[in-house]
């Protein structure tokens, strides 16, 4: 949650620009999956309440409920509906038995002077999410649409739908509902995707794991309801700048009298001349169209709405956002006081399960410097070394979210495990490239350590917390040497 | 004595009415008072996606 802060900054510098301002999030806020591990639960619930709190601060206008805010269980997300100054959205997340929704199915807000409802889908996926008990559903979007649109028709002058179904779901949404004029869909689809149009519907996302915030400009006519075609606002001037264009042209030809004669033995020459002449007339006759289509507009108040988007990277120059800084410090500080308190009421019995699962056969970086010093000292001047301390150093050490790609031992660690480790198996020590080295330091020529493959850094090194990742550079500037 | 009350009382109010604070809290109204009807109407959407956790999660 450490860019909510910057987050947070950008939004109140829009906000400071702009005079109508609605802060709009598709959902997927609270957890990255669908299932939270047990043993993780209680920190990852901390970071949700969080992440809610900073969202509070910054004055959402609304969020949509995607799958991975059920996580936790829709009562945790109803709970913390409770908390939120924010509404979330579901439209199509019923109670099973009385088929109502959970959560507010959409909306009404008055902003730049108009109604806009903002309606909340929660995609189905391919299982259920809820236990008996939960007694709810995901109703198919088909279903519940043209209820909420019926509903909300002659409300709002603009309907903006939150989406967390997949694009090609929200592509057959827009075709089926032109009354939606805005979808912003969540999702993990890589990069920002710009407005496309769809009928009278604009899609557009911003890329995942809040890498950026799109910033979408509308000048709205609530009368027509209709987005222009893409450019047209410029397409007649476009059109007299061509003629202009063709004018010069031609001028060229008549510069040295009547191009007919003067170029009557070149008929190529002549060719080209009658083909400008030719597009000169279409474009006089596209020139008339569109200047009467536009006075016709202009006459019944039908002028079309217009937009301009933009994506703003996260860079880390960004200033942060004082208040939500405070909030995002608390959660970490209170995530890792969880953690701390889960090692010192788990540890001997996590000690005990240490030595029999896959964690055994680690031995840890010291064991390794009997037979290989200069590879150690190599190892020491890396970061790869202070991987845990800098956890530590920010108070995470005992954040189970942080602690796989800071310590060493097998990916499959559960967060008892991570928190009981032995203090030699803090930082990405040897192992972590090279394997586990039990046997090898029992019997060192029989069970050799394994080399690194990029699979191996992967691990670690994703898109996610490393996307100028570069495995050849990496393994020039680490490798060890033999030995 | 009271026009030069009631005077000060009118600039009181007046200074009031300039400066005060528009609310913008979620669900609340956002309006722009320069909006007239039957103009365009300009809005800004400020949207996120946080899927898979924030660009640092580790603080």
């Amino acid at each position: 949650m450490g860019g909510l802060p910057k987050k947070a900054q950008q939004l109140e510098t829009v906000r400071g620009k702009k005079s109508a301002v609605l802060a709009l999030d598709s959902g997927a806020l609270l957890f990255k999956d669908e299932k939270l591990p047990p043993d993780q639960r209680e920190q990852l619930t901390a970071t949700a309440e969080g992440i809610v709190a900073a969202y509070n601060k910054m004055s959402f206008t609304a969020v949509g409920v995607a799958r991975q805010d059920l996580a936790a269980g829709l009562p945790f997300l109803l709970a913390v509906q409770k908390n939120s100054s924010f509404p979330w959205l579901s439209a199509n997340l019923l109670s099973r038995t009385a088929r109502k929704p959970w959560f507010k199915p959409h909306t009404l807000i008055t902003a730049g002077g108009m109604r806009i409802a903002i309606i909340g889908l929660t995609d189905q996926g391919s299982d259920s999410l809820f236990t008996e008990k939960d007694n709810a559903i995901i109703a198919p979007w088909e279903e519940i649409l043209p209820k909420e649109i019926a509903q909300l028709r002659d409300r709002a002058e603009m309907v903006i739908l939150l989406s967390s179904f997949p694009a090609a779901i929200n592509r057959k949404i827009a075709e089926a509902h032109p009354e939606i004029h805005l979808i912003l869909q969540g999702g993990n689809t890589p990069g920002n995707i710009p407005p496309e149009r769809i009928n009278n519907t604009l899609i557009t996302q911003v890329e995942a794991q809040g890498k950026s915030v799109g910033i979408l400009e509308v000048h709205w006519n609530a009368q027509s309801k209709r987005w222009e075609e893409p450019g047209s606002e410029n397409l007649l001037e476009d059109k007299k700048n061509a003629m202009d264009r063709l004018g010069w042209q031609i001028n060229r030809y008549r510069r040295q009298g009547d191009p007919e004669q003067t170029f009557k033995d070149q008929p190529e020459v002549l060719e080209a001349y009658n083909d400008l002449l030719a597009r000169q007339k279409l474009l006089e006759e596209e020139i008339v169209r569109l200047t009467a289509e536009q006075k016709a507009r202009d006459a019944s108040h039908q002028r079309l709405s217009s937009y301009s988007s933009h994506f703003e990277p996260m860079r880390k120059e960004l200033p942060d956002n004082p208040a939500v800084r405070a909030i995002v410090d608390a959660t970490t500080s209170e995530v890792n006081r969880i953690g701390k308190a889960a090692v010192k009421a788990r540890i001997s019995e996590t000690t005990v399960q240490q030595q029999k699962g896959p964690l055994g056969n680690y031995v840890g970086s010291t064991a390794c410097t009997n037979c290989h010093a200069p590879q150690f000292a190599k190892w020491r001047g890396t970061q790869h070394a202070t991987a845990y301390d800098t956890l530590e150093a920010k108070g995470q050490q005992f954040n189970v979210q942080c602690l796989p790609c800071h310590i060493t031992g097998p990916a499959a660690q559960t967060g008892q495990e991570m928190l009981a480790l032995a203090h030699d198996l803090r930082q990405v020590g040897c192992e972590s490239c090279h394997g586990p080295a039990r046997a090898h330091t029992i019997q060192p020529t029989g069970a050799k350590a394994g080399q690194p493959t990029m699979d191996t850094c992967l691990r670690c090194h994703t898109g996610e917390h490393d996307d100028r990742f570069n495995f050849a550079e990496a393994l020039s500037r680490l490798r060890c040497g033999s030995d | 004595m009271n026009k030069l009350t009631t005077f000060l009382l009118l600039c009181f109010l007046g200074l009031l009415s300039m400066t005060a604070p528009v609310s913008r809290a979620s669900g609340k109204s956002t309006d722009n008072p320069k909006q007239q009807a039957g103009t365009p109407h300009d809005l800004t959407f400020f949207f996120s996606n946080d899927v898979r956790g924030e660009t640092e999660p580790c603080g």
